[in-house]
């Protein structure tokens, strides 16, 4: 019962209590002109490393597969 | 023991025709159960890499870019970057990508001859970029526009300097593979080579009109 109460307690601290908190540490303040280069910077080079891994694994899986049908075709009498 | 010394008994009888060339290597496994060639999965990995490269220095530029409220600096506003000539120099890039594609093409069919003289057109596509580059470069240093005059020459020597060096590569990569294609070291069947300076050089033209539509016209 005390854990109960001290639990509601806690709830209502945290909802009164109205603390701007950054949820995402990429985003920067959008205001100044500074911030948004930053955003737009890091929004960029976030996205580089699933445009390679996407680049060679698109490119390994199409080569794959036109090997693939290449053997099926030899395969085939 | 060379690369291409037969092991004893696993020979196998060849017909007098057959270029020793032609003939793949007993390290490597025949074609049909080889999607990819380790040469073609390197180059791109490495081009991964360059992308990194690449993304770090727009990203860098973007801060600067997106930072300042008028671009140029007010430091640099009398200084005009030749979009123009650029331009007409982003075309011969952008035809240089389209010769060393019919080159490739070119071997493809057998044809070493013509894999020669689309290989030398390219060359010279890429030399003719990099002529025209550094004489603007020369022009924008004369007017006053440097690598210590602040972050818009900085930002702007790091990044077009960048490409201009892995062009430079490039038409390096592109001599050794000519001078390759002259010795009669290609053929239909072998080329692999020839493919992976195409997949660079295709690389390094794509890359360029973006950074000269980021760089120059943004």
């Amino acid at each position: 019962m005390r854990l109960v109460f001290w639990g509601v307690v806690l709830m209502l601290v945290v909802l009164i209590v109205p603390t701007c908190l950054e949820a995402c540490p990429a985003c920067k303040d959008l205001k100044e002109p500074i911030g948004r280069g930053f955003n737009s910077s890091i929004f960029f080079m976030m996205a580089m490393p699933f445009t390679v891994v996407a680049l060679i694994g698109g490119s390994v899986f199409y080569h794959y597969r036109r090997a693939s049908k290449n053997r099926d075709r030899t395969d085939t009498p | 023991m060379s690369r291409e010394t037969p092991v004893e008994g696993t020979s196998r009888p060849e017909s007098p025709s057959e270029n020793a060339r032609d003939r793949p290597s007993r390290y490597e496994l025949p074609q049909d159960i080889r999607p990819m060639s380790n040469a073609r999965l390197g180059i791109l990995v490495l081009l991964g890499a360059e992308m990194m490269l690449f993304s770090g220095l727009i990203g860098a530029f973007l801060v600067f870019r997106m930072g300042n409220i008028t671009w140029p600096p007010p430091s640099h506003i009398d200084i005009q970057l030749p979009r123009a000539v650029t331009g007409i120099n982003t075309a011969f890039l952008l035809l240089s990508g389209w010769t060393m594609f019919q080159a490739l093409r070119a071997i493809q069919k057998d044809q070493v001859k013509q894999l020669r003289n689309w290989l030398l057109l390219t060359g010279a596509l890429g030399v003719l970029f990099l002529g025209i580059q550094g004489s603007e470069w020369a022009q924008l240093i004369r007017s006053g526009m440097t690598l210590q005059s602040g972050v818009y020459g900085g930002i702007f020597y790091v990044l077009i300097g960048c490409h201009a060096v892995h062009v430079i590569g490039a038409v390096m990569w592109l001599v050794i593979v000519l001078v390759m294609a002259m010795a009669g070291r290609f053929s239909a069947s072998r080329h692999v080579g020839v493919e992976i300076c195409t997949i660079y050089w295709i690389f390094v033209v794509a890359l360029w009109p973006m950074l000269y539509a980021l760089v120059y016209l943004a």
